[in-house]
């Protein structure tokens, strides 16, 4: 009976050590693939549909240089999710700061994923965990979903189309949080509402999306720093 | 002859220091709060857009010209009130006061002329008034801050205009703002059809705008079958032309709340000063 015992406990740790020995090759591959981007600028049409805000669609130019240099150009106001942009790939690349746990397959976009969870291991770091749908054919992050201390989770769907070499995305798709979202009664005096009127228009939905197409990569073509710079 | 008084009124206005105390306070005013926003206000921007601002990153000028000409109009739109019944609480009761009203009535006018020639008056210096408003808060806030998207943030949650949405927005505001002050005007002009003395209907007029407002704000059901009627819950209106979709039907029972004002109290006016005993 030990025996027996002793062969599973073997057997079940041999699995769990595999399947870990998976994950962390699979993020190592994905983050060889976001490695081989050393900056990138690209067109960018944000559309926003946010409870409580009310923004037509923008277009920007987005510029980005590795490690962490990140910049958004728009005419006009632009909304981005604070986290989950950059974000993520930006803590990948932070070799052996996070441990990484498989956590079986999903069909996402009809591609077959291989779930994974990364860890932070220290105890500061932003991000609370992150959960990575990966394609293991390609090397791609199809969804992420990050939970940092300060911004609750955001979701991000990927679509792939010219760039997927990079693993640089065609389309973003960010589902964030709302619920957070509190007026401050100061500066949102109303004369003409009533507070019944404006307890009905608040707080309607929890959730929002964010949908970012981006067009005309320009990849590892140098960017000077003074594009960075805050004017 | 109702033009030639009209013109004699407004040479009235001009002539008096307290005609130019208003010009000059307003311009006062938008020049501190030109210079604050100048020299802070990006912690005030942080301060409308903190709640939001965990979750989600501004990118773009949010600090620019049209932002400012939203924040001027907000904050000062309270108080030029007071600017305008000044000047306007004066035009009758003032001409009592120094006796100058006899001599009013002996010229080949009409009395109800007489009382159409100072809202005229009173009116087109009130449109001076909000065009001067206008150039500070809009033309010289876009000079300094430059131009770009609007956001303004209301009890529903934020609106983002862009820029090209703006301008007919601003116009159409301001017109409204006009016809909210030239109800002040046209009711401290009534008030003063009253009074024998300049500062009483200068003071009733802001103890209505205050004690209005009052009852307006309180959210209690036994004042919601008056507040429609009142004219300062009509006097915030020109912020809905800032909202998306523009509540129309909101801003066209708002302009007839505000002209049916105007017409009621330039009536009682007229039949007050028509009765007026100014020979004693």
């Amino acid at each position: 009976m030990k025996i027996a015992i002793s062969l599973l406990l073997l057997l079940t740790s041999y699995s769990v050590k595999g399947q870990n020995v998976d994950a962390n090759a699979l993020v190592q591959r994905v983050v060889n693939k976001i490695n081989t981007v050393k900056d990138y600028s690209v067109s960018a049409y944000i559309h926003a549909n946010i409870p409580l805000i009310k923004i037509m669609p923008v277009n920007a130019s987005i510029y980005f240089k590795q490690k962490d240099k990140f910049k958004v150009v728009s005419k006009g106001i632009a909304i981005l999710p604070k986290q989950g942009f950059t974000d993520v790939n930006t803590f990948l690349t932070k070799k052996g700061s996070y441990m990484s746990v498989w956590g079986g397959n999903k069909t996402i976009q009809n591609v077959n994923t291989s779930l994974v969870s990364v860890i932070p291991t220290g105890e500061t770091s932003e991000i609370i965990l992150a959960k990575l749908w990966i394609d293991p054919k390609r090397d791609i992050i199809l969804r992420s979903q990050v939970t940092t201390r300060s911004s609750g989770t955001v979701t991000v769907d990927y679509t792939y189309g010219s760039e997927v070499a990079y693993g640089l995305p065609s389309k973003l798709v960010f589902t964030i949080d709302v619920k957070k979202f509190k007026m401050p009664k100061s500066v949102a005096a109303d004369l003409n509402k009533t507070d019944n009127q404006k307890k009905k228009t608040a707080n309607k939905d929890q959730k929002g999306t964010i949908t970012i197409k981006l067009t005309n990569y320009k990849v590892n073509k140098g960017i000077s720093d003074n594009v960075f710079k805050e004017k | 002859m109702l033009l030639k008084n009209t013109y004699n009124e407004f040479i009235k206005i001009l002539a008096k220091p307290r005609s130019y105390l208003g010009i000059g306070a307003l311009t006062l005013l938008v020049l501190i709060i030109l210079f604050a926003m100048k020299a802070d206000g990006k912690s005030f921007i942080s301060f409308v857009t903190a709640s939001f601002e965990q979750t989600l990153s501004f990118n773009g000028n949010i600090l620019n010209g049209n932002l400012i000409a939203f924040i001027i109009l907000q904050m000062l739109i309270v108080h030029i009130p007071l600017l305008v019944s000044l000047v306007t609480g004066d035009l009758i009761s003032g001409e009592a006061a120094m006796g100058t009203i006899r001599m009013l009535a002996t010229k080949p006018i009409s009395r109800t002329q007489i009382v159409l020639s100072k809202f005229i008056a009173g009116a087109v210096y009130t449109l001076v008034l909000t065009i001067w408003l206008g150039f500070l808060a809009l033309i010289v806030g876009k000079w300094i801050f430059g131009t770009g998207d609007l956001i303004v943030l209301n009890s529903d949650g934020l609106v983002i205009l862009k820029e090209q949405d703006i301008l007919w927005r601003y116009g159409l505001s301001f017109g409204v703002a006009y016809l909210a002050l030239l109800t002040i005007s046209t009711l401290s002009i009534c008030l003063s059809a009253f009074a024998e003395n300049s500062i009483g209907p200068i003071v009733s007029t802001m103890a209505i705008i205050i004690l209005f407002t009052i009852i307006g704000s309180l959210d209690v059901s036994v004042f919601d079958s008056i507040k429609p009627f009142l004219f300062t819950t009509h006097m915030a209106s020109w912020r809905s032309f800032f909202e998306d979709p523009v509540p129309w039907s909101t801003i066209r029972d708002s302009v007839v709340i505000l002209l049916a004002h105007n017409v009621v109290l330039v009536l009682i006016a007229m039949y007050k000063f028509n009765k007026k005993d100014i020979t004693s």
